[in-house]
């Protein structure tokens, strides 16, 4: 069963989030989710580059008060 | 991979070059571009093993800001880019024969091997050659 995973990367500069995000990836399995919570306004534009570049998911991208939540689905 | 092969040569010794150097190459290597990163020069003295990053890493004002904010660390960048990534690390052979030092004296992990500039621009004739 798919699971979901939170990462919470507020605070940390680019492109740190990415990284953090592609580390638990490897570990993931197709079809897991990964939540990442960032407050750098580049991933809001690097990570759907990213995801679209190595061919997985962007499930969601929205802004929150003050950081974005980006959801990723693991596709291969 | 059909991306062309991203070769970076590293010689300045700055913080804030060092980091743009260290965030191109890593981001490259994730994105599935092949990186081959080469230091020399000053950069060589950011990479000696165990140092303190604070005498690590010599800049001016925004090098100052990254370690107050707590950026990235540039040589833990390049450590997850050959993690995550397909990224190879040289250091410069003229440059450790100058220091007197062998690859034991650089951080642990890092570099591949040592190299020769010849061989390094020869195998950069396939694809994007970076100085920094």
């Amino acid at each position: 069963m798919a699971e979901r995973r939170k990462i919470d990367a507020r605070g940390s500069f680019c492109p740190g989030p990415l990284m953090e995000m592609i580390a638990t990836l490897k570990l993931c399995e197709v079809g897991d989710e990964i939540e990442v919570w960032s407050s750098d306004r580049g991933s809001a534009k690097d990570i759907p580059e990213w995801v679209a570049k190595v061919g997985h998911e962007l499930v969601s991208s929205e802004e929150k008060e003050d950081y974005w939540s980006i959801v990723v689905r693991k596709a291969k | 991979m059909s991306t062309k092969t991203l070769f970076l040569v590293l010689c300045s010794g700055e913080h804030e070059k060092i980091h743009m150097a260290a965030m191109l190459a890593s981001v490259a290597a994730v994105s599935n571009r092949k990186v081959e990163f080469f230091v020399s020069m000053n950069a060589m003295l950011a990479f000696e093993k165990d140092l303190d990053p604070q005498k690590r890493y010599q800049g001016g004002a925004f090098s100052k800001l990254m370690l107050e904010k707590k950026a990235p660390d540039s040589v833990n960048l390049l450590l997850q880019g050959k993690m995550l990534g397909d990224m190879k690390v040289y250091a410069c052979s003229m440059a450790l024969d100058m220091l007197g030092w062998t690859p034991d004296n650089l951080v642990e992990d890092l570099f591949d091997s040592e190299l020769g500039l010849t061989k390094f621009l020869s195998d950069a004739e396939e694809g994007d050659l970076i100085i920094v």
